[in-house]
């Protein structure tokens, strides 16, 4: 984020009239055919969006894959009758294009930003095999609670130089919505570079029954290396869902696991259009705290979103810190019949 | 016979020897240059980083659009990946895409900007090294339109002309003065001219620092001001050559004042239309009245060296044209064809032009005190010149 003087937030209100128009104008149609829509030709129409697609291939990852590629492990049942889901990970230096045109020199878990959604139950047994096959020395910090041996922080034995390997073993607690990330230091740059993920821990009962389940972690990143962020993304990709939108049908009952890692800037948001939606802070407990169309998280914090939508048609969801949103945090659903 | 046609072929086998021995060289270079492209020479220094260098030129606002004029100044061609405006990626257009080295592109943005407000550019390279640029001010860039036209000349005719010719009218008056006041005049010219010199020096050297660095803006003005410079002192010494006499000498003189004044202005004329341009000049009343009174002074200069003469008032007329009308043609350049690499060629024209002039101001003074020494009257007036120069720069700095 640019520290902004005032005349510019004035230029950001009136680009978000912008959105609003956009969105009165999408609202209108009944028949959404095709949501791409042509933003070149009149400047009224015109809204913040990079030229070109990325090449997800080279990525090697595809962040729309990245919504429901839950990791379960590989399961097999201890003597004491506990669930154990053993995981590989490995730390590894790679270029991934986060916007067209633009490469980023990323520490990546398993060659991917965000790492891999790692999902369980509360009270399994986790066992993580990483190898560090990175330049930097580096570690897996979880958010749950567990012996400091294993808290991968310096003076521990989970912080591992470049080469070696390490297995973080313990049991997950307490249910909820968590995140693991890199606690080396310096700890914002290995942040920054893309080393975090998701870490969904389900509740022994399970929760309702819904048709979908998203996971969005929300991130950033400073291409030129001057701890401000020049993109801004969910799953790593610029702009993404608004070029790709998450298709889903109305009333279908949808769950969102919204995590924020976002370096250098001290808060993110989220905002849903044209509906609302129960949040669940940090997913710990099973009652909403709020029925709301806009929360926000600072760095490492999460929560669980339910809602459904009421009518078909073309709905944005983006950064309510509208300078995100133009820098590529902004998406679509594509609510069908 | 057989002499005959050795003798006549000596020197011509001796020529085709020399050429011969010239081009020898040029092709062992040619060979060793192919030799480097097609085996790399075994060097093994690549950058850690690419290198890339990009300039913009001229950004051009009309209602709903922005168009830079940017330059590749580094050493390969250089693609454009995103366009930040005012923290927004937007949409651009980049023409063409890469821009070749040393090549000029244009990037096109739909963006309803508006009047009076600053904007901030980035353009990223897909090496994702980033490219700033700023609209200090926004508002619909002047199109060479029958009105934009007229202000320009306009503002050229208030900066230059007025001035030159308000100055010319002194000529009456100084006539009556007597030698040692003459060149007291000369002296202050030269003083002028200095402060000019200095000033279109400086003006150049600012401008060279925001062109491409393969234009090698330094060597560009160290160049232009040294030819100019020795061009004229040609023309003036072939002239004197010709063996006309002093007062013929002294007009010539005249209308070199006037040339390298009116480089001077022409340099002035494209430095206020660039600024009006991007919006960095509130051309108001004071700032023009500023211009009338600092440049007075520069028709003073140009009519110093023919007061003891009889020139006609057609040959005073041309004098005060060349002297202030350039500023004209300056202002329309630098309004409507802004290029930095222009500018500082124009500059070095100019500050070489200046320097000349003053060389031979100095000339005339040395022939007068050789009759007559003055040192007082020479010092008084070099020092008053520049004073006079400083001083009514405060109105317009």
């Amino acid at each position: 984020m640019r520290t902004g003087v005032s005349r510019r937030e004035f230029i950001k209100a009136g680009a978000m009239t912008l959105f609003g128009g956009l969105g009165a104008a999408i609202f209108g149609q009944k028949a959404i055919g095709h949501p791409q829509r042509q933003m070149n030709q009149d400047p009224a129409d015109a809204m913040a969006t990079t030229v070109g697609e990325v090449d997800h291939e080279a990525n090697g990852f595809n962040p729309s894959d990245i919504l429901t590629d839950f990791d379960y492990g590989e399961v097999s049942t201890l003597e004491n009758g506990q669930t154990l889901r053993e995981y590989t990970f490995y730390a590894l230096n790679k270029n991934i294009e986060i916007a067209p045109g633009i490469e980023f020199p990323a520490w990546t878990y398993n060659g991917r930003v965000p790492g891999p959604t790692l999902r369980c139950t509360e009270g399994d047994r986790i066992r993580i095999n990483f190898t560090n096959g990175s330049t930097h020395p580096h570690s897996i910090h979880f958010h749950g609670i567990h012996t400091m041996q294993m808290d991968g922080v310096p003076g521990t034995p989970g912080l591992i130089p470049p080469g070696e390997s390490f297995t973080y073993e313990f049991d997950a607690e307490p249910y909820g919505l968590h995140l693991y990330h890199c606690h080396a230091f310096p700890l914002a740059r290995h942040i920054a570079k893309g080393l975090y993920g998701a870490f969904i821990v389900d509740p022994k009962e399970g929760r309702p029954e819904v048709d979908r389940e998203f996971v969005m972690v929300m991130n950033g990143f400073d291409v030129d290396f001057d701890n401000e962020n020049d993109f801004y993304a969910v799953n790593s990709v610029a702009f993404h869902f608004q070029k790709h939108p998450i298709q889903i049908r109305v009333g279908e009952k949808i769950r969102i696991y919204l995590v924020n890692i976002l370096e250098f800037d001290l808060i993110n948001s989220f905002h849903l259009h044209a509906n609302f939606f129960d949040y669940f802070p940090t997913g710990t407990r099973m009652e909403p705290s709020e029925y709301t169309d806009t929360i926000m998280q600072t760095q490492a914090q999460r929560g669980i979103l339910e809602f459904s939508y009421k009518y078909p048609g073309l709905y944005m969801f983006h950064a309510h810190n509208t300078e995100f949103a133009e820098l590529g945090w902004t998406g679509n659903f594509e609510v069908l019949e | 016979m057989a002499e005959k046609s050795n003798s006549t072929k000596i020197p011509s086998s001796i020529n085709i020897q020399t050429a011969v021995l010239l081009i020898l060289p040029l092709l062992v270079l040619g060979a060793v240059i192919w030799l480097f492209l097609s085996t790399g020479g075994g060097l093994q220094l690549r950058s850690p980083a690419p290198v890339e260098a990009l300039t913009v030129e001229r950004s051009l606002l009309s209602p709903g659009s922005i168009d830079l004029r940017i330059r590749n100044g580094g050493p390969d061609d250089l693609r454009i990946a995103q366009v930040i405006i005012n923290d927004a990626v937007w949409p651009a257009t980049v023409t063409p895409n890469p821009i070749p080295r040393l090549g000029r592109g244009t990037v096109h943005l739909n963006y309803m900007w508006t009047q009076g407000e600053a904007y901030d550019i980035r353009l990223l390279s897909n090496n994702a090294i980033s490219f700033e640029t700023q609209i200090p001010v926004a508002f619909n860039t002047p199109q060479p339109t029958g009105r934009t036209f007229l202000s320009f000349t306009l503002i050229g005719i208030y900066v230059g002309v007025i001035p030159v010719y308000l100055g010319l009218f002194w000529f009456p008056a100084l006539r009556q003065l007597d030698r040692r006041w003459m060149t007291f005049l000369l002296a202050l010219t030269a003083g002028l001219l200095v402060f000019l010199g200095v000033d279109t020096l400086a003006e150049a050297l600012e401008q060279a620092g925001q062109i491409p660095g393969p234009f090698q803006g330094i060597g560009l003005i160290g160049t232009g001001a040294l030819v100019t410079f020795l061009l004229l002192d040609a023309i003036s010494k072939r002239q004197a050559a010709t063996g006309r006499d002093e007062a013929a000498q002294r007009q010539s003189l005249a209308y070199l004042i006037a040339t390298g004044i009116g480089l001077h202005n022409l340099g002035e004329g494209l430095a206020i239309g660039a600024a009006f341009n991007v919006g960095a000049l509130n051309l108001g009343a004071f700032l023009v009245v500023g211009f009338i009174i600092q440049n007075i002074t520069e028709g003073l200069g140009i009519i110093a060296p023919v007061l003891r003469d009889r020139p006609g008032i057609k040959q005073l007329a041309w004098m005060g044209f060349i002297g202030g009308a350039p500023a004209i043609a300056g202002a329309w350049l630098g309004g409507f064809a802004p290029s930095p690499t222009l500018a500082v060629v124009f500059l070095a024209i100019g500050t070489g032009a200046i320097f000349e002039v003053v060389y031979e101001i100095s000339k005339l003074i040395r022939k007068d005190t050789a009759r007559q020494p003055m040192p007082a009257t020479v010092f008084g007036g070099v020092t008053t010149g520049m004073l006079i120069m400083w001083i009514t720069g405060l109105l317009v700095k």
